[in-house]
């Protein structure tokens, strides 16, 4: 028999080791109400907390986790893991910290009733992994499954300067049509602009490569989903005369691009994109790929400066529609909306949620007044149709904000702001409409959303 | 002077350096002390009912990183740190939820340091 003096102590120690744990572990109902948590967890919450109250998760990370309600209530099973290690962005970076911080979190489903969450901040892990997967991509392009590919070789500007035939076998194009033309011809024209042709070749002297997926046009129109690779051909170890030699000439070959059809890769590659870089209820990039997106534009910016807005918008009255429809209704209006989105904004624009009813869309290169012209299309096709949920022909509309980056904006968090402002104004002016980069507000002056 | 010592009286820190341990368990709240390496030096009974846990376990243990990990954020921990790096006195009462025993439990924090000050406090009120 214990003692109760020994059975005291060891209740104790239990509650130091809570104390102690290095990770936030919480306990909550299955609709988000917080009844247990550690202390990792307040330190990792609280800062998200907008009246000080920590008595529901789903509420605390409604911000930058939107989906988690919509996630746990269509988890079908009894009980099981309704999110593994999901990354959850936080800010733009900002309070004086350097990396923007990001959270991992792990909900399980316990049974019909309770749930447990597992928080941490894993923003160094993150920054470790992007280089990591980098490497990988480029290990994973040389290695595996090459069947075919065309090797294309590229001037110091991105024009093709040389013919072989794997250009015609893989993409259908003949020499006269390639030949001096910039290589964003094996491009959908709005998956591509005039900057990014540059900026894809900086960044391939920077790092070594630049890759991405994605579709690849034929000389047909018709396209295959494709991965496309540029490398450098300059000796990075080379003299500084030997280098200077190749820049000078403008015909030298400088880049080699090497696309590849990966059709039957499309299919893992898009699920694993969906599961991680997208939000689960409107299939729109989620709040983190959104940040990573703007950070690389935004340093694109920064080394050269050109055309780059940004459009904030958010479904007018949307509280509205959930209290008198219901959530279910709220959510076809998300996804009806996302479906406008993503028809009107072209495929180089970033178009993501990043919030409850918060969308965020990025255009490169893209000035004030072209960016104002697409969220006015956006904002009048969106209010000319309407959402048929159980019988009920539900209508909706949009406000948006739109800011342009210029020298005097000092970086992303910035460039938010004055989106913002002018969102609001939009709300305060009527809603329903669209308004221009407004002079944002202090944050005391600022209306809790 | 000690039976009336309240959450909120001005000029608390000079009084808490100079009371006696028995003198800070006869108070109305929590006391956390620590000195400048961040170790907790002073833990009152009160603090050590409402997070059950003696003072023996406490003491000596670094407060942001093992003791109160709750408070390693900007809210808390870097306003010490701010304040301390500008060299000066620090005398604010926040808002905060602490996880007393695992439950969540609003509370108002009071946070003194001042660069003359053998010691910095976390007070801690529970409403009634």
């Amino acid at each position: 028999m214990q003692s109760s003096l020994e059975i005291a102590d060891e209740y104790e120690a239990l509650t130091q080791f809570l104390y102690l744990a290095p990770v936030g572990i919480v306990q909550l109902s299955i609709d988000g109400e917080i009844s247990l948590l550690n202390p990792v967890s307040a330190q990792l919450l609280m800062p998200l907390a907008r009246d000080c109250e920590l008595s529901n998760l789903f509420t605390l990370l409604e911000d930058v986790a939107p989906d988690l309600r919509y996630q746990t209530e269509h988890f079908d099973k009894p009980h099981g893991m309704v999110c593994d290690a999901l990354r959850v962005q936080l800010n733009a970076g900002g309070r004086g910290v350097s990396d923007p911080p990001v959270l991992s979190l792990t909900l399980l489903k316990l049974d019909h009733a309770r749930m447990m969450a597992l928080l941490s901040d894993v923003t160094t892990q993150v920054k470790r992994e992007k280089l990591l997967r980098q490497n990988e991509a480029w290990f994973n392009a040389i290695l595996t499954g090459i069947t075919d590919y065309a090797l294309i070789s590229l001037d110091a500007s991105g024009r093709v300067n040389d013919w072989n035939p794997s250009i015609g076998r893989v993409t259908g194009f003949a020499r006269e049509q390639v030949i001096s033309a910039a290589y964003s011809l094996f491009y959908p024209s709005d998956a591509i602009t005039r900057d990014r042709i540059l900026d894809r070749l900086h960044e391939a002297d920077t790092n070594g490569w630049s890759m991405d997926d994605g579709w690849i046009l034929r000389a047909d129109g018709s396209r295959f989903w494709g991965s496309a690779v540029i490398v450098p051909l300059v000796d990075r170890d080379a003299t500084p005369q030997a280098l200077a030699a190749v820049l000078d000439t403008q015909e030298e070959s400088r880049y080699c691009l090497i696309v590849r059809d990966i059709t039957d890769k499309r299919e893992a590659t898009e699920r694993y994109r969906l599961e991680t870089q997208c939000d689960h209820l409107t299939g729109l990039a989620n709040r983190r790929t959104f940040f990573e997106a703007a950070e690389l534009e935004l340093a694109r910016f920064k080394r050269s400066p050109r055309s780059l807005s940004l459009i904030l918008l958010d479904a007018d009255n949307f509280k509205g529609v959930n209290d008198r429809y219901g959530h279910g209704a709220g959510d076809e209006v998300l996804k009806r909306l996302s479906s406008v989105l993503l028809t009107t904004f072209r495929q180089v624009d970033i178009v993501a949620r990043v919030g409850g009813e918060e969308f965020a869309v990025l255009l490169p290169s893209a000035d004030l007044d072209e960016a104002y012209n697409a969220a006015e299309r956006m904002r009048l096709a969106v209010a000319s149709q309407s959402v048929e949920v159980a019988g009920q022909s539900i209508r909706f509309t949009v406000s948006a904000g739109v800011a342009a980056m210029d020298g005097d904006i000092a970086g992303l968090d910035a460039l938010m702001k004055y989106a913002d402002a002018a969102l609001y104004a939009a709300k305060a002016g009527g809603r329903n409409r669209v308004e221009l980069r407004a002079e944002p507000l202090a944050d005391a002056e600022l209306p809790l959303a | 002077m000690v039976d009336t010592l309240t959450f909120t009286e001005p000029d608390i820190h000079a009084v808490l350096d100079t009371m006696s341990d028995a003198d800070l368990d006869a108070l109305g709240f929590g006391v956390i002390g620590f000195d400048a390496d961040q170790l907790v030096v002073r833990y009152n009974s009160v603090e050590s009912s409402l997070a059950g846990l003696s003072a023996h376990r406490v003491l000596g243990q670094p407060l942001f990183t093992t003791v109160a990990q709750c408070m390693n954020n900007f809210m808390v921990a870097q306003r010490f740190d701010d304040a301390s790096a500008a060299g000066e006195a620090l005398d604010v009462t926040i808002d905060y939820v602490l996880t007393l025993r695992m439950r969540p439990q609003r509370v108002k924090l009071r946070l003194l340091s001042s660069p003359s000050g053998a010691h910095r406090y976390v007070l801690v009120l529970r409403p009634q």
